[in-house]
């Protein structure tokens, strides 16, 4: 690291004096800084030979200084370790504090109140879940589709059209009918039986049927029904896995290969706009927001052509799994973050 | 004014020769010590929040660029003498060129210069055996940009200890785009084939099948008299034999690209598409070049996730750890192939210009922490597994 003064002098490109530096001024300023040059192989081994004494002083010197760094490296995470702990503490009593103070007692009344304050919305909502570690298959599938159930109702009541749940292993995507049933089950219970401003739901996989139980009302395709009825709100989910992903481009290049071969198509044809009219309609667009309810944030193989410029959230610290205060708060982040394209 | 009288004496207390000299020895110090510890292999950088900089300093557009850059070389620094042996930075945009031509052409003006100089100061890179690729879509710069682009990378061709990948006019869309157009390029040209190799020439391959056919027509003759009598029967059993005739030659090309031929070329030399016209000797060899220019083409089902990451921009395996300054929590379009599997990314609020070495500690030991306590678990449930097994 160059020291204030030479940095200076760097800055510039002049010296003290005013003058300015030429390119081996500028060399004998740095030459301070900068590591040994690396010795040939070979002069180190033959000096080893020459003089053994000169060698076990040489010895001496890195065994003290790699003793006086791995002192320093264990202090630094004693140290490090204990304030991770607090952090966490910290982390956990807010979290906590943040989970009595907002809850939307299954209320999407309640849920629209807090979303009052927000300039904007996402229109496409995102979230990554992950199957839990502990416990067996049928336990995190329960818990998996019980988060989705909870996430589709908040998303629903946000008014938000468009929800995509990404869960790496794909075993949501298997039970496409239960958790739809599942569904609606947890939308009866926010809104009520009959209620006027209940979404209608529709539950889609990418290179699966979509499905469309026969009791629920097809999506409104002209905003409303035939005989004048109310406008229902409508959510779309979209159940997306790792196939979704780097595979799905995959197989879009094994296809414009095909193409390529059978002379359908130049690959000077191939462009982002191309790839992504495919991808968009076999997958999904871009979502404008990723909500993360692990500790870090790490995408674990969400598709990467969606993923340009959403906005992710992850809460520091957060170990609770799913919680309506990571939504909340993702949103608010969402809300009032202004939006820019490119670096 | 507070502000300007409080930095100015900050500046010149660190510039003190004591204090100057006691911080770089705790620099090394703390860079020595890390050393002890796990360290990424990969460290990519958004170099975000340089306007933003210098609109909050009351600074040229321009001027805020130069900090970035010099933030970098710190940055750089820190990398390299802690052992990070590829680091890549976002250092322009595709999207960029949208902004004023003022700040691209003195983005561009800048780029030259750094190139410049850095091509004067080679032995810098040397001592660090860094080797600098400039990766992204070339069309879009300047000639005379690319031109010490180009010097500069052939400049540290030779280092290979550590690498810098400066993606310059670059996106991620448009390496997973340039990925997939080179890989269809390369599937649409018949592979190279090793010459000279083999003991075996294809010219009298072909006279000891032109010899076999003959045979098999002289057979056939025979055979038409066996055979009950059927109404399209002599024209069925020539189609048949060409039709094992074809599929033989096929073998022999498809062995000689050592290549499984699949099931679509085997249809296009498919028995129904021929010609039921008698063998000819000219009507073999043309036969002979249309399975050749089919069946030498790759088989489109034979590209993986890796053919597509071998032709991205990016040489280097995934970065354990992305780094975004300025308080934006997006991508912005960087890297999207190489970091959505298990990249940490982290985003932070301090602005690129700022960016050093106490900023850049806290992230690379909770990193090594996180590490660290991961190995412990694993070890833990290897323990218990190995446990459960003895008894």
């Amino acid at each position: 690291m160059v020291g204030a003064r030479h940095a200076q002098a760097f800055h510039a490109d002049v010296d003290e004096q005013g003058r300015r530096l030429s390119a081996r001024e500028r060399e004998r300023l740095l030459k301070p800084y900068l590591p040994p040059t690396p010795k040939p192989e070979t002069s180190h081994s033959s000096a080893a030979h020459k003089s053994p004494l000169f060698q076990h002083k040489k010895r001496v010197r890195p065994a003290i200084r790699h003793a006086i760094h791995s002192l320093i490296f264990t202090i630094i995470h004693v140290f490090f370790s204990v304030y991770i702990r607090l952090r966490e503490a910290y982390h956990a009593v807010v979290n906590q504090i943040f989970t009595v103070l907002y809850y939307h007692h299954r209320t999407p009344e309640l849920i629209k109140k807090d979303m009052k304050n927000l300039s904007k919305v996402p229109k496409h909502l995102s979230v990554i879940l992950q199957q839990s570690p502990a416990g067996g298959d049928k336990d995190s599938l329960e818990t998996l589709m019980n988060d989705a159930c909870e996430i589709a109702a908040w998303t629903a009541s946000a008014g938000i059209p468009v929800l995509s749940i990404y869960e790496r292993t794909g075993i949501l995507k298997h039970s496409l009918p239960h958790l739809h049933r599942r569904i609606s089950r947890t939308m009866t219970s926010y809104y009520g039986e009959a209620a006027a401003s209940k979404p209608t739901i529709s539950l889609r996989a990418p290179h699966l049927p979509s499905y469309s139980p026969p009791t629920s009302p097809e999506p409104p395709t002209n905003g409303d029904d035939a005989d004048g009825h109310v406008h229902h709100p409508h959510l779309a989910i979209m159940l997306i896995d790792e196939s979704d992903g780097r595979q799905t481009l995959v197989d879009l290049t094994k296809t414009l290969a095909e193409m390529a071969q059978h002379g359908k198509l130049s690959p000077e044809d191939i462009s982002s706009e191309l790839i992504d009219a495919e991808i968009s309609e076999s997958v999904m667009m871009e979502p404008d927001l990723i909500i993360l309810f692990g500790d870090q944030i790490v995408l674990d193989g969400y598709p990467p052509w969606q993923a340009r410029l959403s906005e992710m959230f992850y809460v520091q610290d957060h170990v609770g799994g799913v919680g309506y205060h990571v939504f909340l708060r993702a949103l608010y982040k969402y809300g009032q973050a202004q939006f820019r394209v490119g670096t | 004014m507070a502000t300007t009288d409080g930095a100015s004496l900050r500046r010149w207390f660190l510039s003190l020769p004591p204090v100057e000299y006691l911080l770089q020895h705790v620099r090394e110090l703390l860079i020595g010590s890390l050393k002890c510890g796990p360290i990424p292999n990969h460290i990519a950088f958004v170099m975000d929040g340089n306007r933003r900089w210098a609109r909050d300093h009351k600074l040229e557009t321009v001027e805020g660029h130069n900090m970035g850059f010099e933030a970098l070389a710190r940055v750089l620094e820190v990398c390299y003498k802690s052992g990070v042996k590829y680091v890549t930075i976002y250092a322009f945009s595709i999207e960029n060129f949208k902004r004023s031509k003022y700040e691209v052409d003195g983005l561009m003006d800048m780029a030259k210069t750094r190139l410049v100089q850095m091509s004067q100061h080679g032995e810098l890179f040397d001592r660090y055996g860094a080797s600098v690729r400039v990766l992204g879509d070339r069309s879009l710069v300047r000639a005379d940009v690319l031109e010490q682009v180009d010097r500069a990378v052939d400049m540290t061709r030779e280092n290979d200890r550590a690498v810098l990948n400066v993606c310059f006019p670059y996106t991620g869309r448009e390496e997973i785009t340039h990925s997939i157009r080179e890989t269809v390029k390369e599937y649409s040209v018949p592979p190279e084939r090793p010459k000279e190799k083999r003991a075996f020439s294809e010219s009298q391959i072909q006279r000891h099948l032109r010899t076999r056919q003959l045979a098999s027509v002289a057979e056939e003759g025979e055979q038409q008299y066996l055979t009950p009598p059927n109404t399209t029967g002599g024209l069925s059993n020539a189609s048949d034999a060409d039709s094992t005739e074809a599929s033989e030659q096929e073998d022999l090309d498809s062995s000689s690209v050592l290549q499984p031929a699949s099931s679509q070329t085997s249809n296009c030399a498919s028995p129904t598409l021929k010609p039921t016209t008698p063998l000819s000797p000219d009507n073999s060899s043309w036969r002979l070049k249309s399975a050749a220019s089919s069946s030498h083409l790759p088989d489109p089902e034979t590209i993986t996730t890796d053919t597509l990451t071998k032709n991205t921009y990016i040489d280097a395996p995934p970065p354990e750890l992305l780094i975004r300054t300025s308080g934006v929590n997006r991508l912005s379009d960087f890297m999207l192939w190489q970091c959505h599997e298990t990249t940490e990314i982290k985003f932070l609020d301090c602005m690129w210009p700022e960016f050093d070495l106490w900023h850049f500690l806290p992230v690379l030991v909770e990193w090594q922490w996180r590490q660290r306590h991961k190995q412990r678990q694993e070890g833990r449930v290897e323990g218990s597994t190995d446990g459960i097994k003895s008894a």
